[in-house]
């Protein structure tokens, strides 16, 4: 089980890697971590002409602050994330994603770029990305442009980066004082991705809910916003019967794919009202 | 047992750590595909996209022209096959000849320097098929429906009937009766590491090496050389390290036979290594039975009789030498009725051809199919009748005073521990606390079970996938230094033989482990023996051990006797050094033996040989030795997730006499690993048109860590009355551990009338079983 | 093939070899480099039994091309044991006998290891959850679990004196973690 011969380029900034995706965009592959990659390759699902490595390029590492949000590098690997104490602090949503991803070896290879960007249907970080309001820097040929998470995924492995476009950053917002999250998935017994992973992140004041993000990974063809379930809760009250509701909402967001046997629904249902009981218990 | 013991046992029944360890901690151990030899060329195969079709035309011509290319070959350039095997009429093509007749059937075989360059030469071999409408249902199949997989021989190919006298009155006049049908998907043994083979002439001797990871190294070389046309003392099988075997690796494979004949084509060596997509699609495969039962019973839910129709799907071919379709179930169907006492027994087998892979042996053939039947009638009569599943137990235990017991099928339980071993599981788990326990905890929504397994485990038979030799065997040489070294002909893959061979010859010898090593897996060096298969090594390796090392010790001791003026009854040994019993001061040690033997042969004791060597071949008394057992599990399921969690397990196990309770435990620890997989997570799954969908481990799951219950482990111990009173036990914890899980899930799940008959029992079936109505308790 | 140079440093020793782009990097240090204590299990990530220190971290070099290794220092099981002695952690596997067929037992070495420096005093279920990414179809992971037990409590008393918590393995909680009494 090995890759067809490929023409191996070594990126030492981003433009460079711009111009090489230019030359051939429909035959060259960037590499990050390479663990969703390589078995494509490997098994000949992915033709990949040439491959450009992006491990070097400074511009895609490191974590700092940025307009009172975080600025992560593309290239930072999810043990990073799940240990640095700028994001823990921050954003701890997305440390406590990145702590569950997989296995040990997959979280000290995989990038928080590469899982943006390959854009499986089951990965954690985007939906704890979608539950923190992230935006990506993008930079293209000659220009960068910034674009919310919300409409980033189209379908499986697609989105709406274009053939010659390289994912820089993700930005994510600040904690705010009074808000609490949690991710909670339901491992794949093999794989270690989400069967279902539910991302929340509220924000309550005086026992009423002020403004909410819910996010599901696993179970649709791309991770989505379960925004009715959202909207029953800003707003109300933050008890039991607003989370059952919550809940319910989440499982006929109609997104759901292969669920004639309602299976899907019901782990929704079930992991998004844990979720919100988490918080709710302040254990989030 | 102690008469059987030369010397009073110091190693045997000692908890030792293994002396194979330390290569295979530090990485130096050599498996297969570590194995470097100069010039070596590798065999990458193009297997067959359809279940089933015509091969019209195979064009390679792209593929000889990459650079690095060796050989590409057909059938016609190796028209060798897998001859035809027990009752089934067709013989298996090395490549698929004309017709291919399951997805990922090899068709090309393509040799080239590297595997890399091999695997690019089949993606340019094209091969035209016309596609044939697949066989993928057992039960159509045994009416030739769709239609027949082999034009030459209907579907069913082996169908056996079996009644005991007076079975239909007894059934007729049951005061109840029901009827259940049972289920496994396919499975396989998944080894961590793949098949594959090494084929180099040897430049010395102009001979053939062969390098491979089979069970019976012996029965390798025969069936080479007969398949091939080739002499057998030409011949020489070497097994490797081996990383996991599980029966998969007992078979002869048609990709053994066409690496072979490529390094004799080619004059250079090839190797072929199994890529893990290869392995689901070649390997053989396991379980996928389905059981149609009938069992009627009184209303203290003794079992009266038991009908079963007993049915497997063969897959393609046989599997040579061990059809796996008719091992698992004429096995079964002799053991149906487990430890339970039960008068009447009529079966009816059929096993079938298909457009899939060849079902083999995979550890505990027959076992674990069976004991999720047999456990799973009992549990289905309790809830019946609403008695304790472990009454009705009870009530159906063959009773220590039955023993020998000979079965419904007739086959006779040598000696047992039955009752003996369900009383002390039930104690172990403390049954009566956990059965409180699942009621509080239904009542706050928590759904708990019990899982009850009582099994019987046939070991140590004449004839399995290892093949059909009755005996193993054993040489032992003591060395001019004093030192011993032994050949079996074993191929273990990790059972730690080196270790336990070591310790029963140590303690018939009377020398300290350390002076022995345990040698196998060498045609050249080790007897010709029947490998390691059916739980056999143990007591049938062991008896060679013991009887090669017992011969020598008798030899040893006239040396002894000679040299010390003392009677050979007088002659006692500790630490390789004989002494005059009671009189220490007066010894001789073995190398002072050994250098008589070999070197100073004129002071040899009359009538003995020159040198030390010995070699010996045990066949055990009885045809099967039966262990026993029993496992009890809790878990828990969540009925909104599905959600399985093993909270307690329980293993009661006899094997008899224990060589090494360390390494017995280990077993028993890998088998109920592998019931919690079979039980819940692995299968091999087939779509409509024939395609497995299940070929990389992503898709077929293997327990992992976090998934495995702990278990606790005790020890019963009723001999056997062959050598040392071992009892095979390599099989009897997978036998016994999925019906355990299932029963347990089902137990959990009775609140709802909810009972899986098929496995695996995955999260999904739970929650639609349960319905929507089971909406989460929010 | 288009082969070009790379150098890798692996267990502390420079190997310049010329591979093609495509090899991985469990392939060049098993058939270039000739280390063959790293074994291939699934291709696929799943596995672990491949699992090599990269930078000494615990990676799959199955799912990695020996040329991204090039300026990482690349650890494998050969480098552990010194001189021939087992170290704690290889001992302690030995003595619980936390192995059988021994092919995946490299790959736990080196995940286990690299583990227990970073988690000294690990509970039997981070034991078992950093397990979750080396399989093992032998011994039901339970031996495999006491001896990293044993191997903690030896690095324990060794850098203090102390005894580790992690005490013999309780019995599986539910998933929400409560214990039925």
């Amino acid at each position: 089980m090995y890759t067809a011969p490929f023409d191996y380029r070594r990126a030492h900034d981003t433009q460079e890697v711009v111009t090489w995706l230019q030359e051939d965009p429909d035959n060259t592959k960037i590499i990050a971590g390479g663990h969703s990659l390589l078995p494509l390759m490997k098994l000949r699902l992915a033709s990949v002409a040439r491959l450009v490595d992006i491990s070097q390029v400074a511009e895609l590492q490191g974590i700092r602050e940025d307009m009172g949000g975080l600025r992560i590098g593309a290239f930072t690997r999810h043990a990073q994330l799940a240990k640095d104490p700028a994001v823990r602090e921050a954003a701890p949503l997305l440390a406590s994603a990145a702590a569950v991803i997989g296995d040990m070896q997959v979280r000290n290879r995989g990038t928080i770029g590469g899982s943006l960007c390959h854009a499986d249907p089951a990965a954690d970080l985007p939906a704890a990305l979608l539950a923190l309001n992230a935006e990506l820097v993008i930079a293209g040929p000659g220009t960068e442009r910034r674009e919310s998470l919300d409409a980033f995924f189209l379908a499986p492995f697609i989105t709406t980066l274009a053939a010659d476009e390289v994912l820089t950053a993700i930005v994510v917002p600040r904690m705010v004082p009074g808000a609490k999250s949690t991710y909670l998935k339901r491992p794949h017994p093999a794989s270690g991705y989400p069967v279902i992973g539910v991302a929340a992140w509220v924000s309550v004041s005086g026992g009423r809910v002020e403004d909410c993000r819910i996010a599901l990974t696993g179970i649709g063809p791309v991770p989505f916003r379960a925004a009715r379930s959202e909207q029953v809760l800003t707003g109300r009250a933050f008890s039991r019967e607003a989370i059952a509701e919550a809940a319910r909402e989440a499982a006929g967001s109609g997104t759901l794919e292969d669920d004639e046997d309602g299976y899907k629904s019901q782990l929704c249902q079930v992991y998004v009202s844990r979720a919100l009981g988490d918080i709710a218990q302040g254990a989030g | 047992m102690a008469e059987e013991f030369a010397s009073a046992p110091h190693f045997v029944g000692a908890r030792i750590p293994r002396t194979e360890d330390s290569r295979l901690l530090r990485g130096e151990a050599q498996y297969l595909d570590d194995i470097q030899i100069p010039n070596l060329l590798e065999m990458a195969f193009v297997r067959s996209p359809y279940a089933a079709a015509r091969i019209l035309s195979v064009d390679s011509s792209a593929a000889w022209n990459i650079p690095g290319v060796r050989a590409v070959f057909t059938f016609a350039d190796m028209p060798f096959v897998l001859p035809q095997n027990g009752p089934s009429p067709i013989d298996q093509p090395v490549l698929a000849r004309e017709r291919v007749r399951h997805a990922g059937e090899a068709v090309v075989a393509v040799v080239a320097e590297s595997r890399y360059i091999a695997e690019d030469a089949c993606e340019a071999v094209h091969v035209a098929y016309t596609p044939e409408e697949p066989v993928l249902d057992m039960q159509a199949a045994q009416k030739d429906r769709p239609r027949r997989v082999h034009d030459a021989a209907p579907n069913v190919f082996y169908h056996q009937e079996y009644e005991t006298e007076g079975f239909q009155a007894a059934f007729d006049t049951a005061p109840h009766r029901l009827t259940m049908t049972f289920q496994t998907t396919r499975q396989t043994a998944c080894s961590l590491e793949t098949r594959g083979i090494i084929a180099a002439a040897d430049p010395f001797s102009g001979r053939m090496t062969v390098y491979c990871g089979t069970q019976s190294p012996h029965r390798l070389r025969g069936d080479l050389a007969e398949m091939l046309q080739m002499e057998e003392h030409l011949l020489r099988v070497i097994v490797p390290e081996v990383g996991g075997a599980f029966g998969m690796k007992a078979a002869t494979y048609p990709e053994y036979l066409a690496v072979v004949q490529a390094a004799r084509l080619l004059r250079q060596p090839v190797k072929w290594t199994a890529d893990r997509v290869e392995s689901f699609l070649s390997d053989v495969h396991a379980r996928d039975d389905i059981h149609d039962l009938e069992v009627a019973f009184d209303q203290r839910g003794q079992i009266i009789a038991v009908k079963d129709h007993l049915m497997a799907d063969g897959g393609a071919y046989a599997s040579y030498p061990f059809s796996g379709a008719i091992g698992e179930t004429s096995l079964a169907a002799k053991v149906i009725t487990g430890p339970y006492d039960i008068a009447h027994l009529s079966t009816v087998i059929d096993c079938t051809y298909s457009n899939k892979v060849p079902l083999g042996a995979y550890r505990g053939v027959w076992g674990p199919v069976a004991s999720f039947v047999q456990e799973g009638m009992v549990d289905r009569i309790a809830q019946f009748l609403h008695l304790d599943a472990a009454e009705v137990r009870r009530t159906n235990l063959v009773q220590p005073n039955q023993l020998p017991y000979r079965n419904a099928a007739g086959m006779l339980y040598d000696s047992g521990s039955f009752t003996e071993s369900f009383e002390h599981a039930l104690a172990q788990l403390d049954y009566t606390r956990w059965r409180a326990t699942q009621e509080q905890a239904r009542r706050v929504g928590k759904y708990l079970g019990i899982g009850l397994s009582n099994f019987v485990e046939p070991t140590a038979m004449a004839s399995s996938e290892a093949g059909s030799i009755g005996y193993e065997s054993c040489s032992v040489r003591v060395e001019p230094s004093g030192t011993v070294t032994a050949w079996l002909g074993l191929g273990p893959s990790g059972q730690g033989h080196e270790t336990t061979m070591a310790q029963v010859l140590a303690d018939q010898l009377g020398v300290d482990l350390e002076h022995i090593v345990v040698l196998h897996g060498d045609t050249d060096a080790a007897p010709l023996g029947g490998g390691t298969g059916g739980s056999r090594s143990g007591p049938l390796g062991g008896g060679a051990a013991m009887q090669a090392g017992r011969k020598m010790r008798e030899r040893l001791d006239v040396y002894a006797a000679h040299m010390l003026e003392a009677a050979v009854e007088d002659i006692a040994w500790e630490h390789g050094r004989a002494h005059v019993r009671g009189v220490y001061a007066r010894h001789v040690s073995l190398r002072d033996i050994a250098r008589i033997a070999y070197n100073d042969v004129r002071q040899i004791p009359s009538g003995l040989p020159i040198g030390l060597e010995v070699t010996e071949r045990y066949q055990p008394p009885r045809p099967v030795s039966f262990s026993n057992g029993t496992h009890a599990a809790v878990v828990e399921v969540n009925p909104s997730t599905g959600q399985v969690t093993v909270l307690d397990y329980v293993v009661v196990n006899d094997c008899g006499t224990l060589i090494n309770p360390l390494i017995v435990e280990g077993q028993i620890h890998g088998g109920v690993a592998q019931g919690v997989g079979a039980a819940l997570l692995e299968s091999l799954v087939y779509d409509d048109s024939g395609q497995l969908l299940t070929t990389t481990l992503m898709d077929y799951l293997l327990p992992s860590a976090p998934l495995v219950p702990r278990m606790r482990i005790e020890h019963l111990v009723t001999p056997s009355d062959g050598a040392l009173g071992v009892k095979g036990m390599g099989e009897g914890s997978l036998i016994a551990s999925p019906a355990a899980i299932a029963g347990a899930v089902n137990d959990a799940l009775s609140p709802w009338g909810v009972s899986f008959e098929r496995l695996p029992i995955a999260p999904r079936d739970i929650v639609t079983s349960l319905g929507r109505s089971s909406a989460a308790p929010v | 093939m288009n082969e070009v140079p790379v150098t890798l440093w692996v267990n502390g020793q420079t190997y310049a070899v010329r591979v093609s782009p495509r090899k991985l990097l469990s392939d060049v240090i098993r058939e270039d480099i000739g280390l063959t204590g790293t074994h291939v299990g699934c291709e696929h990530g799943v596995c672990g039994a491949c699992t090599v220190w990269v930078d000494d971290r615990p990676t799959r070099s199955c799912l990695m091309f020996a040329i991204q290794a090039e300026g990482h220092a690349v650890t494998t099981i050969e480098a552990l044991a010194q001189h021939g002695q087992l170290n704690v952690l290889q001992q302690a596997l030995h003595e619980e006998h936390g192995l059988q067929c021994g092919f995946c037992t490299p790959g736990i070495v080196m995940t286990m290891e690299a583990y227990l420096h970073e988690h000294p005093n690990p509970t039997v279920d981070d034991i078992r959850d950093a397990l979750s990414g080396n399989l093992c179809r032998c011994t039901g992971y339970q031996n495999i679990v006491a001896g990293v037990q044993k191997a903690a409590r030896v690095f324990a008393q060794n850098s203090s004196g102390a005894t580790s918590a992690a005490g013999n393995e309780s019995t599986h909680l539910s998933e929400g973690g409560r214990e039925y009494v």
